[in-house]
């Protein structure tokens, strides 16, 4: 499916496409250049080539599979790939398939600048999305149209805000998790309209009365793979009303911000809008300040942290989330995974366990 | 204050030298009559001694820092002369957690930490050091709480998700240099968001430290740097000689001033001892091993709480490792340090270290020291809690092996926690590795 969409942008749009590794980037540049971003979360399941074997087993299975995918012979309608400077690993990654191999088409990297917001960063990061903007013009053959990208930062604002709407009243959509994350994660390989025709069409099954009944879970972590464990939320009684996957919510700018005379500090404004990520982050308590609203303005009952295993960043943040929940007297369960294609039967019943700890306390839901 | 200033400046230049002189005196009564060991070592150094009164002193002073003077818990590879003309007294974490791993104590340490929730899959050095934090257990007495927590991403961005965790146990400010990380030449704009964000911290150092900062003092303090650096330089560029005087694990611990106490005079003091020893040395044939048939370079950090069993083996068979991709990398910054501009050069110096560049430039780098210092073979620690300096080790092999024409093996190991460690199968690949070259 993914793979004849992409076909048809490059044969109907004469489209270029960039293959985007996690997990912030400035999509709006690429929109506005006419480049399809295929994101690459893995793709999971175990390594698409032998590739994965350049790598040592405790480096994290995305990175494992994305280099064997890169280097494999299945990317021939990629023209090229974007390494954001998200981790150590994938920085890594970049430098191994450019200098020993792998991969010979354009390269490009954005570095997301950390830790707080500070006149260091912000005049830094303005710099950077511009040189990103003048690579990917040579790259597509043409000079940025800056009300195009003014236009490209109107439209995915106007997506953010529909998968942010999706998401917050999340009680009120008739749609299961599994439905519902399938429409959020299609904009990871949708042309941005294509997206928020499908985003609209979801926001039909808005009603005006609480149709989610089951138990609220707010679920953190890096990317919902896989996909199954909606289904055996729903199965256990529970759905997701708070999200902070990386790949999901954490990427949502919660306020529409006025397009301003200079597209590039728009975007980085934008930047320092979201939700704090621990890739970009200097400041736990920030974040935990963060999650802690999140947890309450939906009414959540327990948290689900799901990562991946060897995810640094994800993982030291985990004793200071369990604290602050703990505090809250919140139960917190851990779930650690390698991109698996199903989810085993151990992790299945810890799940249901937790719900039904969820249930039987007075967290419990209504289900 | 003052009394504690006063117990600060007693344990460092009278109590800790006072302490060192009365067991320099008892362990050489307990030597009088004793037999010596056999061993496939050269005599020892007698820097070691001079190392270990110098750390012992230096660690036992940081025991009365807190409220004397200003504290900084640093990563290794922040540029730390600059904070030395503000009076900080600095803490490594990670030499702290090395000496922790030597002395065996990170499983202890490392369970402490994941009670409270970290992985055992992250860094051991970060494990060590928040189990030593949650704990208060450090051998080296104690260690002073941090003013300021100085974070530098030129190793690994490892360090910044550490330095959060510790800026939240602290409740410090946490000083973030953030260095992007430099595939061939680094971007103008690059450098200078480095040296922006050097400039930002001397600001938020002159506030916590009271004072500010005198350019002369500044350039003095780099000029120092520079110094130590070119020193630890030449005293690594010994190893180049057949046989080396030393070796290259010698120089893991040796290297510990450049790293600890860069910018200041004890350090420089120290390495020009260290370098007048390695050059009497070789000037009398004394090798680091008695009989060097076949040279080694070592990449990545060390098994810290193996090195004496490794170096034991490798000596054994008649094998040095005369240099290490790792030790090097303190001299590389000093190269680019220019004193008369002491934020803008060490923007450049500190952005362009062998941790944050690409792997042609780590190839490129072990291709040199593989000609410069005659080299056979490679070892390749592949590290566990190291993922940013093993990445791209199985691709080098090959071009080891292919390209530059040197053996290379992989090395499954961690730097500093033993549960990662499977000695007999490491010793084993080792032998078959070192018969290889007969």
């Amino acid at each position: 499916m993914r793979k004849a969409y992409i076909e048809k942008q490059k044969r109907e749009h004469n489209r270029k496409v960039l293959a985007v590794l996690p997990i912030h980037y400035p999509k709006e540049i690429l929109t506005a250049l006419d480049i399809l971003a295929v994101e690459l979360w893995g793709p999971p399941g175990p390594p698409r080539g032998d590739a994965a074997g350049r790598l040592q087993v405790y480096i994290c299975s995305l990175v494992r599979n994305a280099t064997a995918f890169l280097a494999g012979d299945d990317v021939g309608m990629v023209d090229g790939v974007l390494y954001p400077h998200t981790c150590d690993s994938i920085q890594g990654m970049s430098t191994l398939l450019e200098d020993f191999g792998g991969w010979e088409k354009p390269v490009f990297r954005f570095f997301h600048p950390r830790g707080e917001s500070r006149k260091s960063l912000r005049t830094f990061l303005v710099a950077e999305l511009k040189s990103l903007a003048a690579q990917l013009s040579d790259f597509v053959g043409r000079e940025m149209d800056m009300d195009a990208l003014r236009r490209a930062i109107a439209m995915h604002r106007r997506i953010d805000e529909a998968r942010a709407g999706l998401l917050g009243r999340r009680s009120h959509l008739e749609m299961s998790d599994s439905e519902l994350y399938r429409v959020l994660r299609r904009g990871e390989f949708l042309w941005p309209e294509d997206h928020l025709q499908e985003l609209r069409e979801a926001e039909g099954a808005f009603r005006p009365e609480v149709v989610q009944k089951g138990i609220p879970i707010m679920i953190s972590g890096y990317v919902p793979e896989p996909m199954a464990i909606f289904q055996v939320l729903e199965e256990a009684g529970a759905f997701v009303a708070a999200d902070d996957y990386a790949g999901v919510g954490r990427r949502l700018v919660p306020s529409i911000l006025e397009v301003g005379e200079d597209p590039f500090a728009t975007l980085a404004e934008m930047s320092y809008a979201a939700p704090p990520c621990p890739t970009q982050t200097s400041t736990q308590g920030r974040r935990m300040e963060y999650l802690s609203r999140l947890f309450d303005a939906h009414g959540a009952v327990g948290v689900i942290v799901h990562e991946l295993k060897f995810c640094e960043p994800e993982l030291f943040d985990y004793p200071a989330i369990k604290k602050t929940f703990s505090e809250k007297g919140a139960p917190v369960l851990l779930l650690e995974g390698e991109l698996e294609l199903e989810l085993s039967g151990q992790v299945v019943t810890r799940i249901e366990a937790f719900i039904e700890l969820l249930d039987s306390g007075e967290h419990g839901g209504a289900s | 204050m003052i009394t504690r200033r006063i117990q600060y400046e007693m344990a460092g230049r009278v109590v800790g030298p006072m302490l060192m002189s009365l067991e320099r005196w008892q362990k050489s009564r307990r030597r009088r009559g004793g037999k010596k060991k056999d061993t496939p070592f050269g005599p020892s150094l007698e820097s070691v001694r001079r190392l270990k009164e110098l750390m012992t002193v230096y660690y036992f002073k940081g025991r009365y820092a807190d409220g004397a003077v200003p504290v900084a818990w640093v990563t290794s590879g922040f540029p730390v002369e600059l904070l030395r003309p503000l009076g900080f007294y600095v803490v490594y974490p990670e030499n702290h957690a090395a000496i922790c791993s030597v002395q065996r104590l990170v499983p202890e340490l490392s369970d402490a930490a994941e009670a409270e929730g970290y992985s055992r899959d992250l860094c051991g050095y970060a494990r060590c050091d928040l189990g030593s934090v949650i704990t208060k257990k450090t051998p080296m007495g104690r260690l002073p709480k941090p003013d300021m927590l100085a974070c530098c991403t030129n190793i690994c961005q490892t360090v910044l998700y550490w330095y959060r965790s510790l800026a939240a146990h602290f409740q410090v400010p946490l000083v973030l240099i953030d260095t992007p990380f430099v595939f061939g030449e680094a971007a103008p704009h690059h450098i200078q968001y480095v040296k922006d964000q050097l400039e930002e911290l001397m600001e938020a150092a002159e506030k916590i430290g009271g004072k500010k900062v005198a350019t002369e003092e500044l350039e003095e303090t780099t000029r120092m740097a520079v110094e130590g650096t070119r020193l630890w330089g030449e005293c690594l560029a010994a190893g180049r000689n057949e046989p080396s005087p030393w070796t290259a694990f010698d120089g893991f611990f040796h290297m510990a001033p450049i790293v600890t106490m860069r910018g200041g005079e004890e350090c420089n003091s120290y390495y020009r001892g260290l370098l007048d020893e390695l050059k009497d040395r070789i000037q009398r044939g004394i090798g680091g091993i008695k009989n060097e048939k076949y040279r080694l370079l070592w990449d990545n950090l060390p098994i810290w709480f193996n090195v004496r069993e490794l170096s034991t083996l490798f000596a054994e068979n008649h094998f040095n490792f005369v240099c290490s991709t790792y030790t090097d990398a303190w001299t590389e910054a000093g190269s680019r340090i220019d004193p008369a501009d002491p934020i803008g050069s060490a923007a450049e110096a500190y952005t362009y270290i062998i941790l944050n560049r690409d792997l042609k430039n780590r190839l490129d780098l072990i291709e040199r020291l593989t000609k410069e210092y005659k080299v056979h073979g490679a070892v390749l620690h592949s590290d566990r809690s190291c993922k940013p300096y093993s990445i791209g080790q199985i691709d080098l092999k090959e071009r080891l092996g292919e390209g530059v024409g040197i053996k290379a093996l992989v090395l499954e190991a961690d730097h500093a926690d033993p549960r990662s460690y499977a000695r007999e199968p490491a010793e084993n690949r080792l032998l078959a590795f070192m018969e290889s070259f007969h």
